[in-house]
């Protein structure tokens, strides 16, 4: 299962793969066209700054998701094949239950749509567009056991 | 092969047969409900009466759940007792079944106050898809309803009744919607934002009467003051449905008192959600705390221990959380500094312009509850600070504001971190 790892000295915090997040769950798919959509699009993944590191945050499509426990309405599921946590907007009520629970504070409530915000590494595109979008290479993706020791 | 019965076919329940059968995938299964419907998301009842959300959605688990699991499924029987020395139960129709294990899940009923005339045709508690089956079937004949009780269930069923163009008036005895989850300040915001959108409150009130014969006609309050109605939904609470293990050795007070395995005082025996007492991590003592989340994990560490396993159950919190038109808020474990109680300290913001409210409590530098209204994104590190104590004191002065965030506790926090290299 791939991952997405962060390399934190190289974050410059530019916010860069928040806006290229945005984009790619816009409508269009398009940086200007995306400016004038009705609902817009909000990134999936905040950069937070603590203590000057920069840490880009976002879901870590935990094995023991919370969040799946926590939804009242059996939105959220965890899907063993895919190793990820999926979302159904059409089953979400938007209680957000989820966002209380979630230890990283990686899912979050767009209130306009009443739908969670949340990576889905990007599940459409061959990799996540925040790692081609980072100036830096500090968002890195790869498999999953090979960085864990 | 060992038998497992599970009484109770929701959420502690359905993820308590999950975790057995995940531990032992030949065991029997037996699952007893006194509703006649499959598992369903049972906070989404109020959801669905306002018809925000279609009844095929409210089905918890897909309809072939039940055989891909191989759980046999008894609807509309309701246990009538438990027979803890014979390892039996017994079905209101007399029928006897034996088990190796048991599970309590019997979940709880609204509480209804002892008020002149609550038996009436069309008083409710919203607790079962029959009771909003039953109140939506009114709706269309009804044009003023009462709600006795401002908590969450009480507050829910008058966003859904006033969705379906239905006068609402919301009687509450305190003075404050939300008593049991928010502040008077954070309540204030959330009475504001309903009235707003048109339910009507009468608060520091109680009722004295519900009047009509045969059908309601009106409420009297305590004040003497009257007004029309023609149905009333009561949400006041909930409590434990004990009725089974009344007459038995299973130990009891408000809900089934449960160790850290959440087994009762009888080896064999097991208790989850909403009908069990359990350890509360901010009161440090034993209590029920009713809510979903809390109801699904439980029956996961008891289903696991019921499988054979020793799951250690460390403990729930109080918590919640809620949107109304457009206006969330969340609660966390302590939520209000009982007056003179020492040794408190309250951060706060209140902005009333931006309809936002934050509250932090700390005692000694640990905090030990929250209020979120108005932005609550990261209302879930909060609660990790709670539920993992971890001191605050150094970045205290972060924890209000806009940018605050898992990064600034990572070093702190019990699992390793792995995604930051
Ligand atoms: C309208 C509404 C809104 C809610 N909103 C929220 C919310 O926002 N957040 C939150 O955390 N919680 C909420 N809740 C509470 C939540 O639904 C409960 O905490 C949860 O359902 C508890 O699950 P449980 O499995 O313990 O019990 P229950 O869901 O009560 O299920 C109990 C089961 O036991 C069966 N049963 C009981 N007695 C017997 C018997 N003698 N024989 C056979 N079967 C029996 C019942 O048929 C049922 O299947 C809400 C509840 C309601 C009604
Ligand atoms: S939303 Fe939070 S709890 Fe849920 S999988 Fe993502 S990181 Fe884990
Ligand atoms: S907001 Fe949606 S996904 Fe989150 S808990 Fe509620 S229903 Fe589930």
């Amino acid at each position: 299962m791939k991952q997405l790892y962060y390399d934190v000295k190289k974050c410059l915090g530019c916010k860069s793969c928040e806006i290229a997040c945005a984009v790619a769950h816009s409508l269009t798919g398009d940086l200007f066209k995306a400016f004038k959509e009705e609902v817009l699009s909000l990134p999936r993944k905040k950069v937070l700054a603590s203590k000057d590191k920069n840490y880009p945050v976002s879901c870590r499509h935990c094995k023991d998701p919370v969040c799946v426990d926590a939804c009242m309405a059996a939105a959220l599921v965890y899907d063993k094949e895919k190793g990820m946590v999926l979302h159904d907007d059409k089953r979400c009520v938007g209680c957000w239950m989820c966002v209380m629970v979630c230890p990283y504070g990686a899912i979050r409530p767009n209130i306009k749509t009443k739908l969670p915000l949340r990576c889905d590494k990007c599940k459409d595109k061959d990799e996540p567009s925040c790692v081609k979008a980072c100036p830096t290479g500090a968002i890195i993706w790869q498999e999953e056991l090979s960085l864990k020791v | 092969m060992k038998q497992y019965v599970i009484i109770g076919n929701s959420a502690a329940g359905i993820s308590a047969a999950e975790a057995i059968r995940k531990n032992d995938v030949a065991a029997k299964i037996l699952i007893f409900s006194d509703e006649d419907y499959p598992a369903y998301c049972r906070c989404l009842i109020s959801y669905y009466l306002a018809g925000d959300v279609k009844e095929e959605k409210i089905l918890y688990r897909p309809e072939d759940f039940y055989r891909e699991n191989n759980i046999e499924l008894f609807l509309n029987k309701k246990v009538a007792r438990i027979d803890p020395k014979k390892s039996r139960i017994t079905l209101e129709d007399k029928t006897q079944v034996s088990y190796d294990t048991l599970l309590i899940a019997t979940g709880a009923s609204p509480k209804l106050p002892e008020t002149k005339g609550i038996k009436k045709r069309g008083v409710f508690g919203l607790r079962t898809i029959k009771d909003a089956k039953e109140i939506s079937g009114l709706l269309p004949i009804t044009k003023a309803a009462c709600v006795l009780g401002g908590g969450l269930v009480g507050l829910k069923a008058a966003y859904a009744l006033k969705k379906r163009n239905v006068g609402v008036k919301v009687v509450i005895k305190s003075r404050q919607v939300l008593s049991q989850m928010l502040d008077s300040e954070a309540a204030g915001f959330v009475q504001k934002r309903l009235e707003e959108n048109g339910i009507e409150f009468i608060l520091g009130e109680d009722v004295a009467e519900i009047i009509g014969n045969g059908d309601i006609k009106a409420i009297k309050l305590g004040s003497g003051k009257a007004f029309e109605t023609s149905l009333v939904v009561v949400g006041k609470g909930v409590t434990p449905n004990m009725d089974p293990i009344k007459e038995t050795e299973i130990k009891f007070n408000e809900g089934i008192i449960t160790n850290n395995l959440l087994q009762a005082n009888i080896a064999n025996i097991y208790a989850a959600g909403d009908c069990a007492e359990s350890f509360d991590l901010t009161l440090g003592g034993l209590c029920v705390n009713a809510l979903w989340p809390v109801a699904v994990e439980q029956g996961r560490v008891a289903g696991a221990n019921i499988a054979g396993g020793n799951l250690n159950y460390a403990g729930s919190l109080g918590m919640n959380s809620i949107e109304f038109f457009g206006l969330p808020a969340v609660s966390l474990g302590i939520y209000k500094v009982k007056d003179g109680e020492a040794g408190f300290e309250e951060l706060k913001l209140h902005d009333t312009k931006a309809n936002l409210y934050k509250k932090i409590i700390l005692k000694d530098n640990f905090a030990v509850g929250a209020i979120l209204v108005g932005d609550i994104k990261n209302s879930g590190v909060l609660l990790r600070l709670i539920r993992e104590r971890i001191e605050v004191s150094s970045f205290k002065d972060k924890l209000l504001r806009e940018n605050f965030g898992y990064p600034d506790i990572m070093a702190l926090v019990k699992d390793k971190e792995h995604l930051y290299v």
